[in-house]
């Protein structure tokens, strides 16, 4: 077979294009625009060392929206995986209702983030919403969602719940499923009771399918940004200021190009770094088919 | 179906409407008056709707959202297909680097390239323009990486067979190699549709004019427009809310099946 040695090249042309134009070339000049100070508008760019970095590393800003990011990663990631993994234990078996959970609990992971923000921001809303409705149903005092610093980071970490949940119990089952049937036989036959297996033949052999789930979903709750820009903007008092929504502030509100691209580099970083681990793991482990 | 089945389905569809209350009611609300949304009582609508389009452009919006999720999703297929295509079949120099910065990409959070994109395309005069809009969305790593182990998997003896007839490399991808990974395709063609119809964060960056707007961009602004504790218009918000996810809803049904089987195949594989 006689082959024109530049088709390849020029099939793959197009991808690699893109990709470099809007995925590579812009790392490159992140980091450039990290070491520099711009305004957007002013014609230079003047070098100015690691200030960016030595201004981020002392702001109050910068910390507390890590730590924010870091609490809502804390709370979110376990809640997650708890729950998804008790719910795919229901559901892994092929008959039609748990087809039908599976779908409700699917759809919102397909769902406009937008939408959802807007639906639970309802929900959310102090004097016409469906959760202050419920309360005082019940007799109790109506409850400041949105408005209260204490509690409306909380509020956001169960609505991305509610909006995730479905991705990571599909994960589950499709690891579950993998787990062969006769581990469970053996396991319930040595007497053991169902919260037993569970512990003992469930949970480490899922633990592959965990460590990803894990990993992606922290990777997940560092780029939160829909709900945060939709429902609070930050606020109130910075409570759900997360790290991208302070990234987005700094570029694109207070246009300081240089702190907002050093904003950039530093959480590249940290996702690469989870990332790497993501794929030593899932390399090293995990290799059971759909 | 036995009886004990039966109630199982029926307890499940229970917990399947509970779980998706929020967004259920918020559908129902669309349909109601301003008016008996604040004093109590149904009086069914479409007004809502009316005004969400005729006052508010959302019939621009979902035009908008519609033609730029369609073309990513051709353009975006098209340049992974060819790509992995050359990956897949075709020994030649730098493909495993080409191949492995493409496959690289899949780590690389996106919020990195948000200012660079916005200043690229704002030197080359593309902001507000359905190509700025477009042109950063189209590569897809994760498609062309899903596509290539696909073609792997088809038998070589098949090309082979077509190359014997005199057919051209891009004869062979379109009549036997396309045909052939049409479900992958089309799980890819879902899954860069669907990403696309729900992204927010370069629209909102990127887009200044209302009239290029996506859904998800007007619906932010309609909402933003009266935030907080006033007395907000919720059933005119919840019926853009309804325009903006019901092509997603809709299509759900049909491709339930094949979006969770692409999703897990990229998950677990």
């Amino acid at each position: 077979m006689l082959m024109p040695k530049l088709t390849p090249y020029l099939l793959a042309a197009p991808l690699i294009a893109f990709i470099a134009v809007f995925t590579y070339l812009p790392i490159i000049s992140s980091v450039d625009l990290s070491f520099r100070s711009w305004n957007f508008m002013s014609p230079e760019k003047p070098f100015v060392g690691f200030d960016n970095y030595a201004r981020l590393f002392a702001s109050d800003d910068f910390w507390h929206s890590l730590s924010v990011t870091a609490v809502f990663a804390a709370i979110s990631v376990p809640l997650r995986l708890a729950l998804a993994l008790a719910i795919a234990s229901y559901l892994k078996r092929e008959i039609f209702s748990s087809r039908i959970l599976r779908g409700a609990l699917f759809l919102p992971t397909i769902t406009s983030t937008v939408s959802i923000a807007v639906v639970f921001s309802w929900v959310f809303s102090t004097d016409y919403g469906l959760a202050n409705a419920a309360l005082t149903g019940l007799g109790l005092g109506k409850v400041p969602w949105l408005q209260d610093p204490q509690i409306a980071l909380l509020v956001l970490i169960l609505i991305n719940t509610w909006k995730q949940l479905g991705y990571d119990v599909i994960i589950y089952i499709a690891g579950l499923q993998a787990v062969p049937q006769e581990l469970y036989d053996a396991a319930s036959m040595d007497g053991g009771r169902r919260w037993q297996v569970f512990r003992r033949v469930t949970v480490p052999l899922i633990m592959p399918t965990t460590y990803f789930l894990l990993v992606i979903s922290v990777i997940e709750a560092f780029q939160v940004f829909t709900i945060i820009n939709v429902m609070t903007r930050g606020g109130p008092a910075g409570a759900t200021d997360m790290l991208v929504h302070l990234l987005y502030r700094t570029g694109f509100v207070l246009f300081d190009i240089g702190t907002g691209s050093a904003l950039a580099v530093i959480l590249f970083v940290l996702l690469i770094g989870l990332a790497l681990v993501k794929s030593r793991v899932l390399g090293a482990k995990v290799h059971y088919e759909a | 179906m036995k009886p004990k089945e039966k109630a199982l389905s029926a307890l499940a569809l229970l917990g399947g409407l509970v779980f998706l209350s929020p967004v259920l009611y918020s559908i129902w609300m669309s349909f109601q008056t301003a008016h008996s949304y604040y004093t109590g009582g149904f009086d069914f609508t479409l007004s809502n709707y009316a005004t969400a389009i005729g006052q508010f452009n959302f019939a621009r919006y979902l035009f908008n959202s519609l033609f730029v999720s369609g073309v990513v999703t051709i353009a975006g297929l098209v340049v992974s297909t060819t790509a992995a295509f050359a990956f897949a079949r075709f020994d030649f120099r730098g493909r495993d680097l080409l191949f492995g910065v493409t496959v690289a990409t899949l780590m690389i959070p996106s919020h990195i390239t948000l200012i660079p994109n916005y200043l690229t395309l704002a030197k080359a005069g593309l902001l507000d323009s359905y190509a700025g809009l477009i042109l950063p969305a189209i590569s897809n790593g994760f498609a062309a990486f899903f596509l290539r182990q696909y073609i792997r998997g088809i038998p070589k003896a098949l090309d082979e067979a077509a190359y014997m007839d005199g057919a051209r490399p891009l004869q062979v991808l379109w009549r036997v190699i396309v045909p052939i990974s049409r479900p992958a395709i089309s799980s890819m063609g879902l899954y860069i549709f669907l990403a696309e119809w729900n992204n927010y964060i370069w629209p909102l960056v990127a887009v200044g004019k209302e009239d290029l707007y996506t859904l998800q961009l007007g619906l932010a602004r309609l909402y933003s427009v009266n935030p907080g504790e006033g007395l907000i218009d919720w059933p005119l918000v919840m019926a853009a809310s309804t325009i903006t996810i019901l092509p997603v809803l809709l299509g759900f049904f049909f491709v339930e099946r094949h979006l969770v089987r692409g999703i897990t195949m990229g998950a677990v594989k």
